[in-house]
């Protein structure tokens, strides 16, 4: 009788271990297909950001161009939306969707960095492979979560670039820092102040510009006072037009000033009026070209081939090199795909480059932030200029 | 640079008083403090923005046009939908004007979304330097013409009958209804010149600024610091109270931290109603029994 207990136990155990596998098994391989990878798309298609869900139309232009090349081993890339409207409850709700009802494979996209922190422990928690393509803040990827993988630089790569750049300018000693109080501006003011003191630079003057301030005297007057060589604005769109018009009108226009990648140079001059003012702004600018450049035509063309009407601007391409690196990984497991096969592949991205984004994509199992760096843009002669460095060309 | 301050703070301070004042205008014929002003301020920026960019109109030409529309808005404003409310709780009336505001605000969302648009500058000139001093064309542009706005307005209610008339009204619509006025039309009256006024603040600070849907919110803050300081009801005090609220602004950001600048209006309503409920030139509250 004894025996026959044990035997029982054993075939119980030995029953629940198969279910196991055969669930793992399912597990492994769900949303796929034998001619689909199902891809969760979250972003901001409506509401106020919906201008950031650029970056996810360039994105599926670019799974639209590898189905047309024949997919990968046969199976297309086909993108399930969802809707976050830049709101962290709707995309808690949108991420629960896409994984406990459509049942992606996987998860690529996403804008907006406080939504994308609300989805993270939810995603975390599945296991389901998911690349940040566009949100910037490092707390998504940073502490290591095993399935998650930053696609963009994030916030400290960006700020740890423009300090790198401000210091590249020979002589430059005194660095003043003005910016928001708000974590944004601090995500990438923080690296900043890191890396110039790193390299023996304190700032000189630290200053505040709050959102919604139509008048930055207070401040110019400041830095006329502590004359700096390089300034670091970490300053919403209005705001950096309202500073470097105040910086002009004070007789501080010669002074450069490094902005982050929420600004542009040809719009920052659409709205402060004349060249003059923006002619020694620099901006982060995560491409290897100017957005109307040689280098960047050809992704141009194919996201105009699968969305004729799409308006390109700054977003449109940010995603692009994400995706690529998705494919080369999805190329390098081979016909046989699993999500942890999967996860093992893009721990093996190693320097990649995207063609697109100006710094190469690196992600190990110890690190998941892919993009160490990025470009910098300035005029030079008067024409938008990618940098590499201080008066470098990249 | 303490002139170089004292100067930028005069010509926000000048926008702050108009403010002030516009709330001033229709609080002191209504009782009413119309917590939508802000987005009237900033649809007036945005109607003189759509002559002058859209429709190629002269800038003083659509001013004056947007100030036109700003007033027959605040007077239908009033005739549509305050007059209504006017016997209900007060709360009733403060929705209203924050509902009103809303719609405002929805409107230029819906159509220019959160887009920041440039208005062009009206006095493009170089800046004149006088040894350290920079004086601007916009700062003499908007101090020159709040200066010109202000002595118009408040020669108007001295030495006009009109003044009287308003004046009599403030201190008892009831007694004012018995010699003969009008109270409501000087209502909807009073709900027209505030919304004009707080458009013209608007106009003169959108080229200066930038011009964005949520423009109207801290204005609508700094408006109700400097009548707070200037004393409710009191159209000089809110002037000099905005202009007050646009130097200490200056001063606390230069010799403190820059990060003062924003809460000073706010340090600025603690402080009086703490220290002097009745602001510098309002009267104190009694009450008979």
């Amino acid at each position: 009788m004894k025996r026959l207990k044990t035997v029982l136990a054993c075939a119980v155990l030995a029953a629940s271990a198969v279910t196991a596998q055969a669930q793992s098994q399912d597990w492994e391989t769900e949303g796929l297909s034998d001619d689909a990878i199902t891809i969760g798309v979250m972003g901001p298609f409506s509401g106020n950001a919906a201008s950031y869900s650029k970056a996810l139309i360039g994105m599926m232009a670019y799974y639209d161009k590898i189905n047309d090349e024949g997919g990968i081993y046969g199976r297309k890339l086909v993108a399930v939306q969802e809707d976050t409207a830049c709101d962290s409850a709707k995309g808690i709700a949108a991420a629960k969707k896409l994984l406990s009802q459509d049942k992606v494979f996987m998860l690529q996209g996403n804008s907006c960095s406080g939504v994308a922190l609300a989805m993270r422990p939810i995603i975390e928690d599945s296991g389901v492979p998911w690349i940040v393509a566009h949100a910037v803040s490092d707390s998504i990827s940073d502490p290591l979560a095993k399935n998650i993988f930053h696609g963009v630089p994030t916030g400290s790569a960006n700020g740890r670039a423009m300090a790198a750049f401000v210091l590249s300018k020979p002589d430059t000693k005194k660095v003043a820092i003005i910016e928001h109080s708000n974590d944004w501006a601090h995500s990438y003011s923080d690296p900043a102040r890191a890396y110039l003191e790193e390299h023996g630079v304190t700032p000189t003057e630290e200053l505040t510009m709050e959102r919604g301030e139509t008048d930055a005297t207070a401040q110019v007057l400041r830095l006329r006072q502590d004359k700096p060589d390089f300034i670091i604005a970490a300053l919403y769109e209005a705001e950096t037009a309202i500073f470097l018009r105040d910086l002009k009108k004070y007789g501080l226009g010669d002074i450069p000033v490094m902005g982050t990648a929420g600004t542009d140079l040809e719009n920052t001059m659409k709205r402060t009026g004349d060249f003059d003012t923006v002619k020694n702004y620099y901006v982060i600018h995560s491409y290897i070209d100017n957005l109307d450049g040689p280098k960047m035509k050809p992704w141009a063309d194919m996201i105009h081939k699968y969305y004729p009407d799409e308006q390109l601007s700054t977003f449109s391409f940010v995603s692009i090199g994400s995706a690529e690196a998705l494919v080369a990984a999805l190329k390098a497991v081979g016909p046989d795909l699993t999500r942890s096969k999967l996860i093992d592949a893009l721990n093996q991205v190693h320097d990649f480059d995207t063609g697109i984004l100006s710094d190469p994509i690196t992600w190990t199992p110890e690190d998941h932030q892919g993009v160490k760096g990025s470009a910098v843009a300035g005029f030079v002669d008067g024409k938008p200029t990618v940098l590499k460095a201080w008066g470098q060309p990249y | 640079m303490f002139l170089q301050l004292t100067l930028g703070g005069l010509s926000q301070g000048a926008i702050y008083a108009l403010v002030a004042l516009s709330l001033t205008v229709v609080y002191r014929s209504t009782t009413v403090v119309n917590f939508g002003h802000g987005d009237f301020v900033m649809a007036g920026a945005f109607i003189s923005y759509v002559l002058v960019v859209i429709a190629g109109v002269a800038f003083l030409p659509a001013a004056v046009l947007a100030v036109l529309a700003m007033f027959v808005l605040g007077v239908l404003f009033s005739r549509g939908l305050i007059r209504r409310v006017r016997g209900g709780p007060h709360i009733g009336l403060a929705l209203m004007c924050i509902a009103a505001g809303y719609v405002l605000r929805g409107i230029a969302r819906m159509v220019w979304g959160r887009e920041v648009l440039p208005m062009p500058r009206v006095f493009d000139i170089e800046p004149i330097f006088i040894g350290n001093l920079v004086i601007t064309g916009d700062a003499v542009f908007i101090i020159g013409t709040v200066l010109v706005l202000l002595l118009t307005l408040f020669g108007l209610l001295a030495f006009t009958d009109l003044g009287k008339m308003v004046q009599a009204v403030y201190q008892s619509p009831r007694g004012a209804r018995l010699i003969g006025l009008n109270v409501e039309l000087f209502d909807d009256f009073s709900w027209g010149v505030g919304a004009a006024l707080g458009a013209i603040g608007g106009i003169l600070i959108a080229p200066v600024s930038l011009l964005h849907p949520d423009l109207g919110a801290s204005f609508l803050i700094k408006g109700f610091a400097a009548m707070t300081l200037g004393g409710f009801g009191a159209p000089f005090g809110a002037v000099l109270g905005g202009l007050i609220l646009g130097v200490a602004e200056q001063y606390a950001g230069a010799y403190i931290d820059t990060s003062l600048i924003e809460i000073t209006a706010y340090l600025v309503i603690v402080l009086v109603l703490f220290l002097r409920p009745q602001g510098l030139f309002g009267r104190k509250a009694v009450v008979k029994v």
